[in-house]
């Protein structure tokens, strides 16, 4: 019993170690299993490390693979010891039975130990070579965990060159596996900083990867397909080809080859002129799309997020499936949803009546959250079919006869989404808002019936009453509800000054007095400046037309999902995000790996800008839920967001006065002296450096205001501005 | 993109069985089942976690995400770093339950750890070190992991292991089809085919079904000798739409005259699925309708259910209905009629309504009322019914006719149809 540490005297390591030197085979065999089984519940065994090691040499393939796992498991922490090991696995990778040899050449690529890695060169470049083909493929594999560890043994071996040569191997699987191993290697080396092209795909290369597409295993086939996404095209006859060729593939049965499928063909349609042709690959993506939904939740959800995404790019493929996204109760929350946002977009005349009595039926569930989100639902319908605003209004009012609290409270916010749409269309159903005011309790609730009131301040009788009772509470309501009175209030009395003029006096005092929000301050000492000083300004610019809001066709930018369709399938395009904000550059194991200093820089500016497009992304997603709370924490950023928004139809949104944000309203005011055109920052500036010079006392914005560069100058905005005062 | 590894959790969150990971950091899997096991406690249902869950870390400067699927009392998970195509991770670990089943039957914790030797060599052979999905076809797979058989443990306890190797193939991959291995040797040679053709749709109160699917599969089980090449065509083929296959299928046959032309894999498999969908009309007739009435009180809700059989000759089986009575659902009382049960789980606060077999035209009935410990009880909007039809499929897909070129015999060859349900229906 020579062993290089003393084993163990007693116990159960002690026993092992007797079994593993047992005279029976058996025995030792069974000793082996219990070793391993102990390694399974993190147990150390680590002591017996001599004593499994002489068992390797044995004709049993099952006992020298319960050998190996124990070599993998502990070469890291011994790796003196694995060392001995060697001369058996050289040996393995000459061995008559193909299964000991890949076996070995597999288990010697995994073990992370340098002194094994040095002799692994010799037999894996006679594996790469081996007459059978499941040697070849692990071999293959093989040489992207050698360049994982040690790069420069995979160039100086000529290892490369060899897998370039196997791409056009005979065996689909061999080629399946080593067009892996070059992408593995050319990721690695991507990330590493490295601008040379390892695994360049030719013309040659494609032709020969088509082939092998229809062979493979579906492992394989998504290893190909993803591949062929990166192959740049020659001409538009190429890219058309490919289309055709890989279109069958939205039959496998394997669900990842079919999203794999979906983004090799989006991504070559940019290419393909015939109109035809696009069509009916548009009409022929459908179908495997639907059957994703027919697997397990898991696979639904990664499939409704690439769903969306897609639908985004293209919204007619799935025209006449909305019926397939209807929810049920027992599916999981995350499935539900993106199926909701799905069917709005799928909304359309034809259907939306379908979509709408489910909403309804969705809006009674018993889960709040997911009836809060049916009932926004409802709402952006409203928003984006005209023809069908009406029946919306009326789902919704039924919804609110129903009393229940937060379904009150989610159709009221919903409610002023439709008179920002539709102004002056849908006062009959006010009387049954303002009859709900005792239930409300939340913020955006209160603020959006507040508002609400305020732009109908003239066809409510009892206006100033129900206004009143906010300003009584004044103090103790949220920020964005107190913002919403006082411009109300304003409102109010703009149209009718006789019978509100204690109110507004009221309302001005306490905001301007007792009031610990600067926002609230600053806006009602606007008001009050406008107000004493021009009271015609005044209404110009609180009274002024608000252009109406528009449901966005796309959640991230253009330019985002120009690139997240390229990346349809993968991680990215299920958090709609590009993958450098999510996931580092590298795989965990590259750490190993030198990196040079110059391209972090790059990597920084990379994952800067993607996630500048993301930030993009997410403002322009604000539509309808226009207090956004992240806005109001982040005060600064303010102007310069809505700033750069300026030019989207959501950003109008943000800018029209009926955000809870006070800078958002004070650009407002602002913008609509020119009316609906939205000035940028110049006027902003000038507006704020005025207010300055008017001596208005803080304010807090205007270094904020500094910042952004002003890109556009309305003149004319400008000019009536300084005539306001 | 790879999968770095994977791990089975037991009911209590503790790994059972864990791949080999590439990582240097051994902290880098206990990352993620810690990361998952919060997520799960923190849900109200666990069924509500996302499937993927992004893990940050400190110390290792990579963040990485963590897709996790549920098997029985089971949780597979595969921590991925990298981009990595979700679903890729998602199909891997379903080929990975589909082959412990082929392996073991049932899946427990107890049978993995009995056998974790195999468990360990198939996860080994399916999932390489790199990451990539490597041997899955269940025909290769056991010839290179044999599958633990009765055989080989009373010939191990025996003590003869030479024996037990024989079968192991000395020639792995030789074969020229991946999918079915060679020299395969039958004395009767049989192949059978399973229609099974599931039902899935949402009713409305007004009994108009708001959304239905029928989606089926062919399942077969070949036990044929040789290299046998099949044809089969169906009688009623052309209702048949979104059909996904088997590898093995010549898609070109199907495309130009529908009919299916494969060698098929040994033992097994599912050779295709498909969704029905009727010529003209939307709608597939629900086998059943359902007449309910609930009325809501303060704190209690009494309710009288019909369920009532609109198929003439075949009989309905194995159904169940279940109302879940919302969260402050406190207990219930029912009388059920005609041999039919009922049970109220009080942890999923569900009613179950049993009924094991339902007679053409016949009706059952369920009458009772529940409590709540909340003023206004707020029920399910519907029911969730379940149920089996032997002998019988929604879209009446008949096999027409199998061929067999290649081979010399005569198989024997059965087709059986099924259908299942998951109807919710809102009262």
């Amino acid at each position: 019993m020579a062993s290089f540490r003393a084993p163990p005297r007693k116990g159960e390591n002690f026993e092992l170690a007797a079994d593993l030197n047992s005279e029976y085979r058996e025995k030792r065999k069974d000793a082996i299993k219990r070793v391993i089984a102990n390694m399974t519940v993190q147990k150390d065994v680590s002591g017996l490390f001599p004593d499994v090691l002489k068992n390797m040499q044995t004709d049993d393939l099952e006992q020298k693979k319960l050998v190996y796992l124990y070599l993998m498991n502990y070469a890291k922490t011994q790796p003196e010891l694995v060392i001995l090991a060697v001369n058996t696995f050289v040996k393995d990778t000459d061995d008559p039975n193909p299964l000991v040899r890949a076996l070995a050449i597999r288990t010697m690529g995994c073990l992370r130990a340098e002194k094994i890695i040095d002799y692994l060169c010799d037999p894996l470049q006679k594996c790469l070579r081996d007459e059978n083909p499941y040697v070849r493929k692990t071999a293959a594999l093989c040489v992207a965990k050698l360049y994982d560890l040690k790069p420069e043994l995979v160039i100086e071996n000529g290892f490369l060159e060899t897998l370039r040569e196997m791409i056009v191997d005979s065996n689909p699987m061999v080629v399946a596996n080593t067009v892996a191993a070059l992408t593995d290697i050319h990721n690695s080396s991507v990330a590493a900083g490295s601008t040379e092209e390892i695994f360049v795909i030719t013309n040659n290369v494609l032709s020969k990867l088509l082939i092998a597409l229809n062979e493979s295993s579906e492992w394989g086939r998504v290893a190909i397909l993803n591949a062929l996404a990166r192959y740049n095209t020659e001409s538009d006859q190429e890219s058309e080809h490919i289309c055709e060729r890989v279109v069958p593939q939205f039959q496998h049965a394997n669900a990842s080859v079919v999203l794999a499928a979906v983004k090799v063909i989006m991504i070559h349609m940019r290419n393909v002129q015939s109109e035809n042709l696009t069509k009916q690959l548009v009409r022929k993506m459908a179908p495997p799309l639907v059957t994703l939904l027919s697997n397990p939740p898991e696979v639904q959800w990664v499939a409704l997020r690439n769903i969306n995404l897609l639908l985004q790019k293209r919204p007619d493929i799935l025209t006449n499936e909305m019926r397939v996204f209807f929810c049920k109760y027992n599916d999981p929350l995350y499935v539900k949803v993106e199926k909701l946002d799905i069917m709005v977009r799928l909304a359309g005349e034809s259907n939306v009546d379908a979509l709408l009595s489910e909403l309804k039926e969705y809006a009674s569930e018993v889960d709040v959250d997911f009836v809060r989100r049916s009932i926004k639902a409802i709402g952006q319908a409203a928003i984006k079919i005209d023809e069908a605003a009406e029946r919306c209004v009326n789902v919704l009012l039924e919804l609110i006869g129903t009393r229940v609290s937060y379904v009150v409270q989610e159709a009221v916010v919903v409610m002023k989404d439709i008179f920002r749409k539709y102004p002056s269309t849908y006062e009959g159903v006010i009387p049954t808002l303002c009859a709900n005011l005792d239930e409300l309790d939340e913020p955006e609730a209160k603020a959006s019936l507040i508002w609400i009131i305020g732009e109908y301040a003239n066809k409510i009788d009892n206006a100033d009453e129900l206004l009143g009772i906010f300003v009584d509470t004044f103090i103790e309501e949220s920020y964005p509800v107190q913002l919403q009175t006082l411009t109300a209030v304003v409102k109010l009395f703009l149209r009718k000054p006789d019978s509100s003029q204690g109110l507004v006096q009221q309302v001005l005092n306490t905001a301007t007095k007792d009031c610990d929000s600067p926002d609230v301050r600053d806006r009602a000492y606007i008001y009050w400046r406008l107000l004493s000083t021009d009271p015609g300004a005044a209404k110009t610019v609180v009274l002024a037309h608000r252009p109406p809001i528009s449901l966005p066709r796309t959640t991230v930018s253009p330019a985002l999902l120009e690139e997240l369709i390229g990346e349809v399938s993968s991680l990215a395009s299920v958090y709609h995000k590009p993958a450098e904000t999510f996931v580092g550059r590298g795989r965990i194991g590259a750490d190993t790996l030198p990196k040079t200093t110059g391209d972090v820089g790059d990597d920084k500016q990379a994952t800067q800008k993607a996630l500048q497009t993301v930030v993009a992304g997410q403002q322009a997603e604000n539509l309808l839920n226009f207090d956004d709370p992240m806005a109001d924490d982040q005060q600064p950023l303010g102007i310069a967001a809505t700033a750069a928004l300026a030019a989207t139809p959501a950003a109008a949104n943000l800018l029209a006065g009926t955000s809870s944000n006070p800078l958002d309203d004070l650009v407002s005011i602002f913008g609509n002296v020119s009316m609906g055109s939205v000035p940028a920052a110049a006027p902003q500036q000038n507006g704020l450096g005025s207010f300055g010079g008017l001596s208005f006392g803080a304010t807090p914005m205007a270094p904020s205001a500094a910042s952004p560069p002003p890109p556009a100058q309305p003149q004319q905005a400008q000019d009536d501005l300084l005539g306001l005062f | 993109m790879a999968i770095d590894g994977l791990i089975i959790l037991d009911t209590a969150g503790r790994p059972i069985i864990q791949s080999g990971f590439r990582s240097s950091s051994s902290a880098y899997p206990l990352l993620h089942i810690e990361a998952l096991n919060n997520a799960l406690s923190k849900a109200s249902r666990p069924s509500d976690v996302d499937p993927v869950l992004y893990v940050s870390s400190l110390e290792l400067d990579t963040p990485s995400a963590c897709c996790h699927v549920k098997h029985g009392d089971l949780r597979l998970l595969c921590p991925v770093s990298g981009d990595v195509n979700p679903l890729y991770v998602f199909a891997f670990l379903q080929t990975f339950i589909d082959i412990l089943r082929e392996y073991f039957g049932q899946i427990s914790a107890e049978t993995l750890k009995d056998n974790f030797d195999v468990v360990y060599q198939l996860l080994e052979e399916t999932l390489d070190a790199s990451g990539h999905p490597s041997t899955t076809y269940p025909n290769a797979l056991r010839d290179i992991v044999l599958p633990p058989s009765l055989l080989q443990k009373v010939l191990s306890v025996a003590g003869v292991t030479g024996l037990a190797n024989q079968s192991s193939n000395q020639h792995p991959f030789a074969s020229p089809i991946p999918w079915r291995k060679t020299g395969v040797r039958y004395n009767a040679n049989e192949v059978f085919f399973d229609l099974l053709e599931e039902l899935r749709a949402v009713v409305n109160k007004n009994g108009i079904a708001a959304m239905s699917q029928v989606w089926g599969t062919v399942h077969a089980n070949s036990r044929l000798s040789g290299t046998p090449d099949l044809l089969l065509s169906f009688a009623g083929s052309q209702t048949l739409t979104d059909c996904s296959f088997h590898p093995c299928v010549r898609l070109q046959r199907w495309t130009r005259d529908k009919q299916l032309s494969f060698v098929p894999p040994d033992g097994q498999f599912t050779l295709m699925s498909y969704r029905y969908q009727p010529a003209g009309t939307h709608a597939i007739a629900i086998p059943f309708t359902v007449k309910a009435s609930v009325v809501i009180d303060e704190s209690k809700g009494t309710f009288d259910v019909i369920v009532t059989s609109r198929l003439t000759t075949r009989t309905i089986e194995k159904m169940t209905v279940d109302w879940f009575l919302g969260e402050t659902a406190s207990g219930a009382s029912c009388a059920a009629s005609n041999s039919s049960s009922w049970t109220f789980d009080s942890r999923a606060r569900t009613l179950r309504w049993e009924m094991k077999n339902i007679t053409p035209s016949s009706s059952f009935n369920l009458r009772g009322h529940f409590a709540t410990t909340n003023k206004v009880p707020r029920p399910a909007r519907g029911f969730r019914i379940k149920f089996e039809v032997l002998q019988h499929t929604f879209s009446s897909l008949k096999v027409d006719q199998l061929k067999l070129t290649g081979e010399m015999y005569k198989p024997y060859k059965g087709v059986r149809g099924r259908s299942m349900g998951d109807v919710e229906w809102r009262w």
